[in-house]
């Protein structure tokens, strides 16, 4: 818990995320965690090493929609995936990690 | 053994700031506190709701997804009550609570948290976790000018210090 | 020369004078003036050099655009450098100087560059300075900018306070002449919360100074009835003396608020300035336009100014710029100006020729027309049309669009969420602009209806520079930039607009081109060959005018830079004589110095007290999360390399966390209190991130798991008790029955009840190699317990121990701390590979095993000690084989953590050495590039004191 990590909540970073439980806040009370799309492997055989070096190295880096994680550090604590455009910064929506999660493993990907 | 607020040798009564009319915002701290967070197991959280919200002389505040402070009852008791639909962690020396009451209440608390307070925003009985002054504060509405807020006890002679400050341009009273 | 103030009219209040000192000369004013026309009520027209040429320079605005009468204000920690004298409201005791000049205002030596002008030409710092290399931070720099500064810095802190807000609105108004107020006025009536900014000292706008009608009264009287009715209602905020400087995504608005600015200094309560963040859900951009000059010789000469300012300065302040005008307009403001003038009963005429130069040097005494006759005056009055105040709307990437027929750019669409309304949207007919109010700021229902006007016809015929103009011809005066260096840019291929920005360096600076730009497109369109609308503009960008530093730290400087963090036994370590020292935002007892001893002494003398009797020291930062839930012992061991569903309630074991790539992330003990309870501990440094770690592990990865986890580590005040004396000082506290082997071994966890029914939290574990515990209690209790401890220890010679006393004692028994977990190291790199185990999935399982992780080459924590035992070991030295001279190839490893031992008499240390486990008793070189200094150590076990760890279960 803690203060968490000093952001740069200052200079021109602004941007509106709807936390699902906490409503509207300024982008200084998250952080931010990258592309979610990545899923963890479920083997722990050495020869899915090359599944796992993408899942921890390998990142796509769009220009438009990406689902990225956001940790709502400085709020509630929960993890979220926001979806966002990274060109226009439009947010198009926000759901938690958990039902993102659940959501991905349902469908199998 | 007696218990010792961090803020003892900190916090003193009196007026302090503007000193025209009467004080914009009155400040005191909630000691010996009694706060419990409660958060409810995979798949209690209805059950967890329901037995807390049947509780008589404490007060249930939101404290994140499925979790809630409970102030003025025992973690024991809680314990008891909720069995193993929810975890039960005593928070009563981890936090230190102010009471912020007075028309500029609003005013001082914008200063640090981007949550919209207007009253048809943030009704009496609405809580928020949020960030004032780079540290983690919960909040909660309580009455018509009235806030409770509290923050790790660690950070709460720093976070006095800011508050006591930003309320300077008010006037306020500490009791 | 006869007065330059006016003998009636103007907002001032003539009964109330003002002392101010300009350049250190005394002068006076009234309330109600700005610095600008206070000087030029007292015939000061001259306020500023310019910054290339050192050219003497006047005010040309009356207001935000301002490029010339920059000044500094106050002194001491209040200085403030770069003030557009035409904004400051001035107060008793205004203390303000010109910048930019040496010696003196009226004789700059640095106008010489005027003469040389023929070489100062646009790119002439790039051209010039190049060579040799080693001149350009030595020389040409540090002379460029003594030349060519503009305001200094001071160099004393700043003793006034900054703050910083929030606020939320349905509507925010940027601007409160007549579409403003029109806008805030429908909002407000509709029931929104409303917020109305304006950058001015008062509200009101244009009409402050434009002599119009609205609903049969003047246009003031009408304004002040509006603010009176706003001012009345609780839905508005009205925030005068405040400008909106940014866009921002999210519909959010940066604001400053200057609270105090116009005062000599705040008073204690208030701070100088405020810094908002305005969460708008809809706004109204009704900043106005900007009137723009037109380029001719000798525009810039003291006198000239644009036709409103003059008009500003006569009808708002009472102050004449002049007392015989020539006026020079392509649109009707040339009249409005003229009108005015002349009703103050100056002398104001009309040129009929393009002005082509202007005589005089200090102030203007002839303007010279195309046909070659002059006519006297002491003061122009020009305008060159008007440019729609645009920013805020292009801050987001967005540009304005060219309207050819009002040639100016008109803000873009950007969505309902942020519109523009009268001027700044292109309306230049008044009761356009009220309309316009109206309807924009109408939240719900009908718009209000708009009160008559009479309004005056407008027809702009573009005319951006007089071509037949003789002498400097500016088009940008902050910069110095000429008509001539834009079409030479053009020709060194800088033709891109902004190339040709950068080059020049037009539209840069404090006013950032509000005045310069368009001409500066018009003059490098004909240049290229091409329209205004294919140059199009240079991007737009927070901030609209200069924000001070001040405000944007706000209140967090200083001792309030970062939140201290005190632990509960802060009390008891003040009262032991602590010495604290900041680890993150913590604030940690490290030693407890003894008259006369500096740290080593202390840290060594605790050492041996506590290896010798008992020592007490303050462990409560670590952090401390109870784990609880059905699968609490799954979860945990998923998040250890190491097995905890498996530990037995009523026992501690040591655990460690990788991260997924496979590096160790943090290390502590966890125990068990229930079969669903956990309690765990982590590094102090590492606690929020572990935290983070946790609810993602859980959350995103795990969320089928029925776990909670909660930071307790601020519930907790946590003491460590160490030595041979642990025990029985702890015995004399403990209720009931007394420690001993069988009810508290080695790694047991139990819930205790000390001092007669305090409930604590007891740990059977040691990082310093003694007998040891950690005892927890709630917090509030914990200086009281450490107390009851000293007192109970007294007789054993308990001992206050700190942070180094701790870390002298791990490195003497050779446990890894943030030195060895220092985000490089796998768990066998710290010889703890066996912890890892290969039954179940765990967070950075796989990843371990990669090749380069498992080399046998990797270095590894090892233990050293000098061979010379007078001999210093230096954290960060690095190890050569012996006889190697230091190179990267050479590169063994290096040391990560030394102490000084009171046990072992000598300097010893933990180092990361390349194959170390195979190289015990080996000699290396150890090498101190900081001190460049050598010596030789030998390789040992990290376990250098009690290898048989025989104190730990005496
Ligand atoms: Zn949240």
């Amino acid at each position: 818990m803690g203060p968490g990590f000093r952001r740069d909540d200052d200079l021109g970073s602004n941007l509106i995320i709807t936390c699902p439980h906490c409503g509207a806040r300024p982008v200084e009370e998250f952080t931010f965690l990258g592309d979610a799309k990545p899923q963890r492997p479920t083997s722990n055989d050495p020869s899915s090493m090359e599944q796992w070096f993408d899942y921890v190295y390998l990142r796509d880096n769009p220009k438009g929609r990406i689902d990225e994680f956001a940790h709502h550090s400085g709020g509630c604590r929960a993890w979220l995936v926001v979806t966002r455009n990274t060109e226009t910064h439009e947010v198009h929506g926000t759901v938690t990690a958990k039902d993102y999660a659940v959501r991905a493993k349902k469908s199998g990907r | 053994m007696l218990r010792e607020s961090p803020l003892k040798d900190v916090v003193r009564a009196g007026r302090y700031g503007a000193d025209k009319g009467a004080p914009g915002v009155t400040l005191s701290v909630v000691h010996p506190l009694s706060l419990v967070m409660v958060i409810a197991r995979k798949g209690k959280a209805k059950a967890a709701k329901e037995s807390l919200t049947a509780m008589r002389g404490a007060t249930v505040m939101w404290a994140g997804p499925d979790q809630y402070y409970v102030k003025g009852a025992e973690a024991a008791a809680l314990k008891k009550k909720l069995g193993d639909a929810a975890s039960i962690i005593d928070q009563s020396h981890g936090r230190v609570m102010f009471r912020i009451s007075g028309p500029k209440s609003r005013a001082l608390l914008a200063k640090g948290t981007p949550v919209d307070l207007h009253a048809d925003e943030f009704p009496i009985g609405k809580s928020a976790v949020t960030q004032m002054a780079h540290v983690g504060a919960h909040l909660t509405c309580t009455g018509k000018d009235d806030f409770e807020l509290s923050v790790f006890r660690g950070f709460s002679e720093s976070f006095w210090e800011w508050l006591t400050e930003q309320a300077l341009e008010f006037g306020y009273q500490v009791n | 020369m006869g007065s330059f103030r006016l003998s009636s009219g103007g907002l001032i209040d003539r009964c109330k004078r003002l002392n101010f000192t300009f350049d250190g000369e005394s002068f006076q004013g009234f309330a109600g003036d700005s610095l600008a026309s206070a000087l030029m009520a007292n015939g000061r027209m001259l306020m500023g050099r310019s910054f290339k040429y050192h050219r003497p320079r006047g005010p040309i605005t009356a207001g935000a655009a301002e490029p010339n009468a920059l000044v500094e204000l106050r002194s001491g920690g209040r200085k403030e450098a770069n003030t557009r004298a035409t904004m400051v409201e001035l107060h008793e005791g205004l203390e303000a100087k010109s910048q930019n000049r040496w010696p003196s205002l009226g004789f700059d030596v640095g106008a010489i560059n005027s003469l040389a002008s023929s070489i100062f030409v646009a790119g002439f710092y790039y051209k010039t300075f190049m060579w040799p290399k080693s001149f350009w931070e030595k020389i040409y720099e540090p002379l460029i900018r003594k030349a060519a500064g503009l305001g200094a810095a001071s160099r004393e802190a700043d003793p006034d306070r900054y703050e910083k807000s929030y606020a939320h609105c349905d509507l925010l108004v940027i601007g409160s002449g007549p579409a403003g107020l029109m806008a805030a006025l429908a909002a407000a009536r509709s029931g929104g919360r409303v917020i109305l900014a304006d950058e001015g000292s008062e509200l009101g706008g244009s009409l402050l100074f434009e002599r119009e009608e609205i609903g049969g009264k003047t246009g003031l009287e009408w304004a002040r009835g509006v603010i009176a009715e706003l001012a009345s209602m609780t839905n508005i905020t009205l925030m005068p003396r405040t400008t909106i400087f940014g866009w921002f995504d999210g519909n959010i608005f940066g604001a400053v608020e200057r609270v105090a600015d116009h005062v000599a200094a705040p008073t204690h309560n208030e701070p100088r300035q405020r810094y908002w963040r305005i969460i708008a859900k809809k706004a109204v951009l009704a900043a106005g336009a900007e009137e723009r000059p037109i380029v001719f010789g000798g525009n810039d000469v003291p006198g000239v100014m644009t036709a409103s300012a003059m008009r500003h300065y006569a009808n708002r302040y009472g102050v004449a710029a002049g007392h015989n005008i020539a006026v020079f307009a392509n649109n009707p403001s040339g009249a409005r100006s003229l009108r005015d003038l002349r009703a103050h009963g100056l002398n104001a005429t009309a040129v009929d020729h393009p002005i082509i130069n202007v005589k005089g040097g200090k102030g203007v005494k002839a303007a010279v027309l195309a046909g070659g006759h002059d006519i006297p005056c002491d003061a122009i009055a020009v305008s060159g049309g008007w440019s729609p105040i645009v920013n805020l709307m292009c801050h987001r990437g967005t540009r304005p669009v060219w309207n050819e027929k009002l040639a100016a750019f008109l803000p873009p669409d950007v969505g309902a969420e942020f519109v523009a309304a009268g001027s700044a949207n292109g309306k230049m007919l008044l009761s356009e602009c009220l309309t316009d109010g109206a309807a924009k700021g109408t939240l719900k229902g009908k718009p209000p209806a708009v009160p008559k006007c009479k309004d005056e016809a407008y027809a702009i015929s573009p005319l951006w520079w007089v071509k037949e103009s003789k002498g400097k011809a500016f088009v940008d005066y902050q910069n110095d930039v000429t008509v001539k260096d834009l079409p030479l840019a053009a020709r060194e291929g800088y033709n891109h607009i902004e190339l040709a920005k950068r080059y020049t360096t037009a539209g840069m600076a404090t006013d950032q081109g509000k005045l310069g730009n368009i001409n500066a497109i018009a003059i490098l369109a004909e240049a290229t060959g091409k329209t205004i609308p294919e140059i199009g503009t240079t991007t737009f960008r927070p901030f609209y005018t200069p924000v001070s530093f001040g405000a944007f730290a706000g209140p967090f400087t200083g001792k309030h830079f970062q939140p201290v963090r005190k632990s509960p036994l802060h009390q008891w370590g003040e009262e032991q004589g602590a010495v604290f020292v900041e680890t993150g935002l913590w604030m940690r007892s490290s030693w407890f110095p003894r008259k006369g001893e500096d740290w080593l002494a202390a840290a060594t003398r605790e050492v041996k007290a506590t290896r010798n009797g008992v020592g007490l020291c303050d462990v409560s930062t670590l952090g401390k999360i109870d784990v609880h839930g059905k699968d609490a012992g799954r979860f945990l061991d998923i998040l250890y390399c190491n097995t905890f569903s498996t530990l037995a309630v009523g026992k501690a074991r040591y655990g460690l966390m990788l991260r997924e790539d496979g590096i160790v992330m943090d290390d502590g003990t966890t125990s068990r209190f229930a079969e669903d309870h956990f309690v765990m501990t982590t590094t102090t440094a590492n606690a929020a991130k572990v935290m983070s770690h946790m609810e993602f592990v859980h959350q995103a990865l795990f969320p089928e798991l029925d776990v909670t986890y909660t930071s307790v580590t601020e519930q907790w005040a946590q003491m460590a008790m160490a030595g041979p004396s642990a025990r029985a000082t702890l015995n004399k506290i403990v209720d009931g029955a007394k420690l001993d082997d069988t009810n508290t071994p080695y790694m047991a966890a139990r819930e205790i009840s000390i001092l007669k029914g305090l409930p604590a939290r007891l740990f059977r574990i040691s990082f310093s190699g003694e007998h040891a515990y950690e005892l927890a209690v709630p917090a509030d209790f914990g200086n009281g317990v450490a107390r009851a401890l000293m007192q109970a220890g007294k007789e054993f010679g308990i001992m206050p121990y700190g942070i180094e006393a701790l870390s002298i004692m791990r490195i003497e028994k050779g446990h890894v701390a943030g030195g060895e977990l220092n985000g490089t190291t796998t768990a066998g790199d710290l010889g703890l590979g066996k912890m890892m185990s290969t039954k179940k999935d765990y967070i950075g399982r796989v990843m371990a095993g990669r090749e380069g992780l498992v080399d046998p080459k990797r270095q590894v924590v090892v233990g050293i000690r000098p061979v010379d035992k007078r001999d210093r070991l230096r954290a960060g030295s690095h190890l050569l084989t012996r006889g190697q001279s230091p190179s990267l190839a050479n590169d063994q490893g290096y040391i990560t953590s030394v102490a000084w031992s009171p046990m072992l008499n000598m300097w010893i240390g933990l180092a990361l050495l390349s194959d170390g486990r195979n190289r015990k008793g080996e000699v290396v070189q150890v090498f101190d590039g900081l001190r460049n200094h050598h010596m030789l150590a030998e390789i040992c076990e990290p376990m250098q004191f009690d290898p048989e760890n025989r104190r730990l279960h005496a």
